[in-house]
């Protein structure tokens, strides 16, 4: 079974499942490390107290909040005393629609897993699971992660419940505090031009497959290692095309033309 | 954030790129516990110890143990493609398709002038058709696949995830039931959720804890003590079909009315943990305390 980074109860009306978070996401990135290049030793962070210099063991660190110039320290049992119940119980709130939900405010998707083996705990997360993708219903709730609360989503995917961390939405920016969104009259539309568009947009659609699109920076990056581990060359900095397009000068021209061609494609 | 411009078919439209991310939440730094000094990371040797100047720190990537290539951010920049500030639409695709599990990031784009108009056609034609725009874009250094997305009178840019990025549900190893929930349990769990059921109104929502860790951090300020408490885990449910039963029962089949969105709330907010923002939220799984609250 899966470790989890979190490991609680989920609730729902007086049935109590226990769960486990794991990641819905891994890490594919090319990762380096840093070297010395005068040693060639690898680097490695420490962590020093800036009072006297000397090395601070995990254990020693705490957290400091900066309160009008005075450092105010803090452990993470203490943190936790803020909210005791939602850092081990994530209580469904209420059910929504998944549409309804602006999708900006999903934030880092996890897996939720039965929190044991024992029959009692599977049927109930099963149910749960079952209920939510019958009624096409996802749950709202709040928990705490590493001393931040978060406002959460559960729904079904597959055969598994996938909650998703979320933003709560005075973190999020309204367009309307966004001067060069263009609205009222500025740059208005004609029918006939949104008409073209359509058209141009569906010409051009297709079936979205995750699958089919190639992490292509992934790609470039790994050719490039392994090119200078063979030729050990530098490698050649591109051709630099940075030079913006130039705006087109009559849209519906533009239009019209990109729709000729998305014909022929 | 970022300026370049939109392209799709051979309409071509100059843009800048915001955050719609603005977070509020509490920072903190890493503090020495035993004499209050901040913490620095220092970059050492890992084995001599010794600090390494900045000037001497390259990036390397470990091709087997022991053998490595070394490589200036320069070089690691010529992986980052052609299209610095060009947002090149592929294709369109209906947006209900796309699971919102793969978009990663949202930005907001705004027009820069000259772009206004073929930014409102845009806009205006994807609402129209409920379609995203999937492109592709350099940000900083390194290439995103990205869908363009109306919302409201502003068109969004999510970066996406690869579908490899994320777990295949196979690969985790879940215990399953030997007997699927019955019938009858499916169809009270069902009666639960619709009772629960809400219309979404985000704004009902604040962080109360960023106001909890506030109050602690005020209180360790003024020399007080911070209790720590740690809260029961509720024990898993002994018997399913009757929790089902009861949780009903103190629903009472209720469908709640929504008190107004705003207004009325917040005042709640020092009531304790479980208050609810809401007052509805749990009202109904706690019998007795729901009728009150709800009367505002």
């Amino acid at each position: 079974m899966p470790h989890g980074i979190w490991n609680g109860t989920l609730s729902f009306g007086l049935v109590a499942v226990p769960v486990r978070m794991v990641s819905a996401t891994r890490d594919r990135d090319v990762h380096f490390h840093q070297v010395d290049i005068e040693t060639g030793e690898r680097i490695a962070v420490q962590r020093v107290c800036e009072a006297d210099g000397q090395e601070v063991p995990w254990e020693d660190v705490g957290r400091g909040y900066d309160l009008d110039g005075q450092l105010v320290t803090l452990t993470d049992d203490e943190l936790a005393a803020a909210s005791p119940e939602r850092t081990h119980t994530i209580e469904i709130e209420e059910f929504v629609d998944l549409a309804a939900i602006d999708p900006a405010q999903f934030d880092h998707p996890y897996f939720l897993v039965p929190g044991s083996e024992s029959e009692g705990t599977t049927r109930a997360y099963q149910l749960l699971r079952d209920a939510m993708a019958s009624t096409n219903q996802v749950a709202i709730g709040r928990v705490v992660l590493r001393s931040s609360e978060y406002l959460v989503a559960v729904r079904q995917r597959e055969d598994l419940l996938l909650l998703t961390t979320m933003l709560f939405a005075d973190e999020m920016r309204d367009a309307d505090q966004i001067e060069a969104v263009p609205t009222g009259s500025t740059g208005q539309p004609s029918r006939g031009e949104v008409a073209q568009a359509v058209k141009l947009i569906n010409a051009m659609t297709r079936d979205f497959d995750p699958a089919g699109y190639e992490n292509r920076y992934r790609a470039r990056l790994t050719d490039l290692i392994e090119s200078k581990h063979k030729t050990r060359r530098k490698v050649e900095p591109p051709v630099e095309d940075d030079a913006a397009a130039a705006p087109a000068p009559d849209l519906m021209a533009a239009l019209k033309a990109s729709l000729e061609r998305a014909g022929r494609d | 954030l970022w300026n370049g411009t939109v392209a799709f078919g051979e309409v071509i439209f100059p843009v800048k790129l915001y955050s719609v991310v603005q977070e509020h939440r509490v920072r903190f730094r890493e503090v020495h516990l035993s004499d209050g000094g901040r913490i620095i990371h220092r970059r050492v040797g890992s084995e001599s110890e010794q600090e390494v100047p900045n000037d001497r720190i390259r990036k390397a990537y470990e091709i087997s143990e022991g053998n490595q290539v070394v490589l200036e951010d320069e070089e690691i920049a010529a992986a980052r493609g052609s299209n610095a500030k060009v947002i090149q639409i592929e294709h369109f695709a209906d947006g209900g398709e796309i699971d919102p599990v793969y978009y990663d990031r949202p930005y907001l784009l705004g027009a820069q002038p000259g772009g206004e108009h073929a930014y409102r056609v845009l806009l205006a034609a994807l609402e129209q058709t409920g379609k995203v725009g999937i492109g592709r874009f350099t940000l900083r250094t390194r290439e995103q696949l990205v869908a363009l997305a109306p919302h409201g009178e502003a068109l969004r840019l999510y970066t996406m995830r690869f579908a490899d990025e994320l777990v295949p549900t196979a690969e985790l190893d879940i215990p399953t039931a030997s007997r699927k929930p019955s019938g009858r349990e499916l169809e009270m769990a069902e009666r639960l959720v619709d009772t629960l059921a809400q219309e979404w109104e985000p704004d009902r929502y604040e962080d109360r804890h960023r106001d909890a860790v506030m109050a602690l951090i005020e209180q360790k300020a003024s020399g007080g003590e911070v209790k720590v408490r740690a809260a029961a885990e509720p024990p898993p449910t002994p018997d399913l079909l009757a929790a089902l039963e009861q949780s009903l029962a103190a629903g009472a089949g209720r469908k709640r009315e929504r008190a107004p969105a705003k207004g009325g709330r917040g005042s709640k907010v020092g009531s304790g943990p479980k208050a609810g923002s809401g007052s509805k939220v749990g009202s109904g799984q706690k019998a007795g305390s729901g009728s009150k609250a709800r009367s505002r």
